[in-house]
């Protein structure tokens, strides 16, 4: 359960609200069909998205049928059809990015998190070597990633050059998306924004963090005591890096799933912001301040 | 050819000025200013042809071949028009997309003659690259340096737009969150003096 990219479900309709959780369900569904049921627990809305985004340019939506949750048999959930390239590579992707960032952080972590990171490694080692046996190049372009990350990260680089290689990486996975070639550079530099977009508001997330363990993160240069003046900062960050995706977006031409990808692009990036800059240095949310947060959004 | 309709998002059925409508806001979606330095700017601009010429098509069949006149979006080459001196190579490499050797040709200019042209040229191609704080320091670095120059000025002013959220405007609906939630209020306050009327 983790991940940026979500609709802001106040403003999606029942019926597409059903059918991104079928995506959510189906995708967790597949994985555990392809990959073993070990590979679900690295299922994440970034991936939903990417595979809806997949069947979306394609004009493919999936089946949707009743079946039992792969985590809780007891309940019953909408499932989206398991076959599908769409499902297949996004659950790829979802299995050898975690299995990477596992990799990260044994390295440079603390004692107890190392030794959980190593347990889980050893228990996603079979689904990650099922999927790099479908999809090597995904795993090649994640090792190359994770190599730019660190040398950018022990440079001490600028947030431009710390998002590159994240951005540069969902950007090669989304250009293998397009239907025919008009689009490919399109789906570039969507994926590019989407990926820059991601590495920030996780940069934003682990600020406060990374601030206690005097751990990497590229905006403590911009920290000066106030945290909520660095949000604001990170805010207009992820402000001009949307305005971009939201660009990208309108070109291309969307499908099935348009009413759902609609929502996260135009509510649910800035719903998200708000959520993990602002929202979480408040004072404790009451009622009333629910509806202008939905003014805002 | 693709169906005119069909690109501008209406109906044969619809009145001229449901397609006007349509157009407007397509062509306000598309408009070149809005792409001006983006990657996608060829993208956007071939876009705006096809709605312009969709337009056109329904407009001429509707009043049979006479002359209508679409008054306003025309396509604009936004184009440079100060090109002075040892600039207007490099604005020529930006151009025609050639940005790795414009960058580099800038770099080789020395810290001490880097002027307001140099911080906005570095600031054009780091938004093409998708750099997007390097573009903002280096285009509010060249209005400071020469705060009356219109194209520095208008660039800047976009990105400080988009950094404040102008991107939020979700196309087709204006509706305000505050507006329901009183109106609901009203509206509940309305049945309230139904019910406890006696």
């Amino acid at each position: 359960m983790f991940g940026y990219l979500q609709p802001f479900k106040d403003e999606l309709r029942m019926k597409d609200h059903q059918l991104y959780k079928s995506v959510y369900c189906g995708l967790c569904k597949s994985m555990k069909k392809e990959y073993g049921i070990l590979s679900s627990l690295t299922l994440n809305y970034d991936c939903t998205v990417l595979a809806m985004l997949y069947m979306s340019l394609r004009n493919e939506g999936c089946h949707v049928h009743i079946g039992r949750c792969t985590v809780n048999p007891l309940k019953k959930c909408m499932l989206c059809s398991t076959e599908g390239e769409a499902l297949r590579f996004s659950g790829a992707v979802s299995v050898i990015m975690g299995y990477h960032k596992l990799m990260d952080t044994m390295k440079d972590s603390g004692i107890f998190k190392r030794t959980a990171a190593a347990f889980a490694r050893l228990f996603l080692r079979h689904s990650y070597k099922k999927a790099v046996r479908a999809y090597e190049k995904i795993d090649a372009l994640t090792a190359e990633m994770m190599d730019a990350q660190a040398a950018a990260e022990e440079s001490d680089a600028g947030i431009d050059r710390c998002a590159d290689p994240t951005a540069k990486l969902i950007s090669k996975l989304c250009m293998g998306f397009s239907p025919h070639e008009s689009s490919a550079h399109i789906l570039e530099v969507f994926g590019y924004y989407v990926g820059r977009w991601i590495y920030i508001m996780d940069a934003a997330d682990d600020l406060e963090k990374d601030i206690k363990h005097k751990s990497f993160n590229p905006f403590r240069k911009y920290y000066s005591g106030n945290i909520k003046e660095t949000m604001a900062y990170c805010n207009e960050v992820l402000n001009m890096t949307a305005s971009q995706i939201v660009l990208s977006y309108e070109l291309l031409e969307t499908g099935a799933y348009k009413a759902v990808l609609d929502n996260i692009i135009y509510y649910g990036l800035s719903y998200q912001q708000r959520k993990y800059t602002e929202e979480r240095y408040l004072p404790k949310k009451k009622d009333k301040d629910y509806y202008t947060l939905l003014d805002d959004v | 050819m693709n169906d005119p309709y069909k690109i501008l998002g209406i109906t044969p059925d619809a009145s001229d000025d449901d397609v006007k409508k349509a157009y407007r806001k397509l062509a306000k979606k598309y408009h070149p200013d809005r792409y001006q330095n983006s990657p996608l700017a060829d993208e956007a601009s071939e876009k705006m042809k096809e709605i312009n010429g969709a337009y056109d098509t329904i407009m001429n069949m509707r009043r049979g071949t006479g002359s209508y006149g679409r008054s306003s979006y025309t396509y604009s080459s936004g184009g440079s028009s100060s090109a002075a001196g040892r600039y207007s190579e490099i604005r020529i490499l930006i151009n025609n997309g050639r940005f790795d050797e414009a960058e580099q040709r800038l770099a080789e200019i020395p810290p001490s003659e880097r002027n307001a042209e140099w911080y906005y040229l570095m600031a054009v191609i780091s938004y093409h690259n998708g750099w997007l704080e390097e573009a903002y320091n280096y285009a509010s670095t060249a209005c400071r340096l020469d705060p009356d120059d219109v194209e520095y000025n208008s660039f800047f002013s976009r990105i400080t737009k988009q950094r404040a959220g102008s991107y939020r405007t979700y196309p087709g609906t204006s509706s305000s969150g505050c507006c329901e939630f009183l109106t609901c209020m009203l509206c509940s306050d309305c049945f309230c003096n139904i019910c406890c009327r006696r």
